[in-house]
């Protein structure tokens, strides 16, 4: 029977490779990502040299948006496969005609979550392909192999993040009675995690830690460090402990924060190994994965068990 | 397997939703023998397609049970859909893709090596009048278009049986007959149809049995004397005799025959309703009164549905 998964997979992958909708996300992404680095990178040109070298500067510009970028365009991605999976099949009435042939239902499933899958790495792989050389050569910067490994080392937890998102709208769109409100579901739940939730944890984070302290600020000298810096410094750290804590179970939250771990710079200006970057952020991992399997397998077995009424 | 080609027993369905339980199907006992063009005839929420749906496995009975060439259409049902094919009520096709392209897909789904497809697919597209356009999107095929497309893809697998559901809704005059012809050569090759409609002017004369679904339950079946049969007991006998002579005469004769009603006649041609069947008294009357033809009439599709849908079956 892995044939007929995999004729699944053959046409899914196909039907949406020749899609628009499928380019239209990869190419929102090249969009976003070239016109935010443009304009960070202008504004650090005027910065001038301080701290770290301009060339670390921007490349961590780089990198770091292409995780900020990475996180609301992967969870459309994998919205975009996921939430039409069954619920358009049923819509369209196109469900009828497959599942009246000699097919299991776990095939059509399967043969499903495997072309996601592929095509959500072929997306993330694609618009970071396209869009980190473009930025590379518009900001004129000498970016070393061990930058681009970790460039391109990006993609594995925006995949991660994708396909929780995917599995995600793959349940709504398994129980939803029509794809419209699958979509409407699932994107819900991207701007619950995107937007909302943010709002909401850095609202209680105020309402736990009162007003932040007065910053010493002047505008006609540079900042200094200083007594008022540390108190500061203080209060942040717990701000975003809380903020952190509230946000535990948030993929996007799981996924900036592996991200952040790739590309912590060591003081001497060379990055963590990938080892260690990642052994410390095991939980981020274990959390993503959490959202695949907990979406997965009820998306499985509700799917299994229903049946092909309308 | 017995001489029946579908066969159900005591099926039965019931629809639990939040405005409360439907009885879609209540103890229905179906028995469709080989090589018929079997028409399933019930008015609109008769549960036709529930009946259609549960044979392919695209839903489970809620008690009862179904076998379709011997295998039972739960435990089964991969047999089954093997050697089915559907074209179901409500259904679309992949509309980026191709004509082609839909049945390519269709047919590896259902087993059939990718060479026999390359030759199965235009020859399926003729047979339903949509070769030119083969390699044209279905989102710009027209309802009747899709429709025959439908049509091809429960054909792809020359299956042993055919479940249509509606299966002219939509079709223009040239279709129908296409259809109809269809139908016609598939049982010849002794295969057998299964077609639900309410459609009985249209579709009711190419199937030679039937069974009378009303509200959820099967009121009759049997080929169509089987069921003019009863239908005459209950309204009468009619006959059309054509005369050569003495139209009167042979009038005032027969309204003294036992069991005859009613009597009329024009020109040559006479008509005999009787309670009871008359068919050897009238014969004898044929020699004495150069009777040229003498044939029973029996009653249409629609009127049998008709008797049937309002007998008081309940
Ligand atoms: N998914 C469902 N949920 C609840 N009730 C349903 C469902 N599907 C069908 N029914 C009910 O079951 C009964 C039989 O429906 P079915 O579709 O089998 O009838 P039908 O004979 O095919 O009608 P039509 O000629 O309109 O196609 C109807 O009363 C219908 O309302
Ligand atoms: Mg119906």
């Amino acid at each position: 029977m892995i044939e007929k998964v995999l004729i699944i997979t053959k046409k899914e992958i196909l039907e949406n490779i020749k899609s628009v909708k499928y380019w239209a996300i990869v190419g929102l992404f090249v969009l976003l990502y070239l016109s935010s680095t443009y304009a960070i990178g202008f504004a650090l040109r005027g910065l001038g040299q301080q701290g770290i070298q301009r060339r670390e500067r921007v490349v961590l510009t780089l990198s770091s948006q292409v995780a900020n970028t990475m996180s609301y365009i992967a969870p459309l991605i994998g919205i975009a496969l996921g939430f039409g999976a069954v619920a358009a099949e049923r819509d369209k009435g196109t469900i009828r005609l497959v599942l009246a042939r000699p097919i299991y239902r776990d095939a059509l499933i399967n043969g499903k979550v495997i072309a996601a899958f592929i095509l959500i790495v072929l997306a993330v792989l694609a618009s970071t392909l396209i869009a980190v050389p473009l930025a590379i050569s518009v900001q004129g910067v000498n970016v070393t192999l061990d930058d681009f490994t970790r460039l391109v080392f990006v993609t594995v937890p925006a995949s991660l993040l994708a396909l929780a998102y995917y599995t995600m709208a793959l349940f709504v769109s398994v129980n939803a009675g029509r794809s419209s409100q699958a979509l409407v579901v699932s994107l819900s739940m991207w701007i619950f995690f995107s937007f909302i939730l943010p709002i909401i944890s850095s609202f209680i984070a105020f309402q736990i830690l009162g007003p932040p302290p007065a910053m010493p600020f002047n505008a006609t000298r540079p900042f200094q460090p200083g007594q008022g810096s540390r108190q500061f410094a203080e209060y942040y750290g717990k701000y975003s402990q809380i903020v952190n804590t509230i946000q535990i179970m948030s993929p996007n939250a799981r996924y900036t924060s592996l991200i952040n771990a790739l590309f912590a710079l060591r003081q001497s200006g060379s990055y963590e190994t990938l080892t260690s970057s990642l052994g410390a952020r095991w939980l981020d991992v274990v959390v993503l994965l959490f959202y695949i399997a907990a979406f997965a397998i009820p998306s499985y077995v509700l799917f299994l068990r229903r049946q092909e009424t309308r | 397997m017995g001489e029946y080609v579908i066969e159900t027993q005591d099926l039965v369905k019931v629809y639990k939703d939040r405005s409360g339980v439907v009885k879609a199907l209540d103890g229905v006992s179906l028995k469709v023998p080989k090589a018929v063009l079997f028409g399933l005839f019930g008015p609109n929420g008769s549960g036709k397609t529930t009946l259609i749906s549960i044979l392919v496995g695209l839903q489970l009975p809620t008690s009862g049970s179904a076998q379709v060439l011997g295998f039972d259409c739960v435990r089964e049902s991969i047999e089954v859909r093997k050697r089915v094919g559907l074209l179901p009520e409500n259904y679309g096709f992949y509309e980026s893709m191709t004509a082609y392209e839909n049945l390519e897909y269709l047919g590896k789904l259902d087993g059939i090596p990718v060479q026999e497809l390359k030759r199965r697919i235009p020859e399926v597209l003729e047979l339903v009048g949509l070769k030119e356009w083969i390699n044209s999107k279905v989102k710009s095929f027209s309802r009747g278009m899709t429709q025959r497309l439908a049509l091809a893809q429960a054909l792809l697998k020359d299956p042993e049986i055919l479940l249509l559901d509606e299966p002219t809704l939509g079709l223009d005059p040239q279709g129908s007959t296409m259809f109809r012809k269809l139908m016609e050569e598939f049982v010849k090759s002794g295969k057998s149809v299964l077609i639900s409609t309410h459609l009985l002017h249209e579709l009711g004369y190419i199937c030679t049995q039937a069974a009378f679904l009303r509200k959820g339950k099967l009121v009759a079946q049997g080929s169509i004397e089987e069921l003019a049969k009863v239908y005459s007991k209950e309204k009468g006998y009619s006959y059309e005799l054509l005369v050569a002579e003495d139209v009167e005469l042979l009038v005032k004769e027969l309204m003294k025959l036992e069991g005859v009603i009613h009597v009329s006649f024009e020109n040559d041609k006479v008509r005999v309703r009787a309670s009871e069947d008359i068919s050897d008294e009238l014969a004898s009357l044929v020699g004495k009164f150069r009777v040229k033809a003498m044939v029973p009439i029996s009653p249409t599709w629609d009127e049998l549905y008709q008797f049937y849908q309002g007998g008081g079956w309940e």
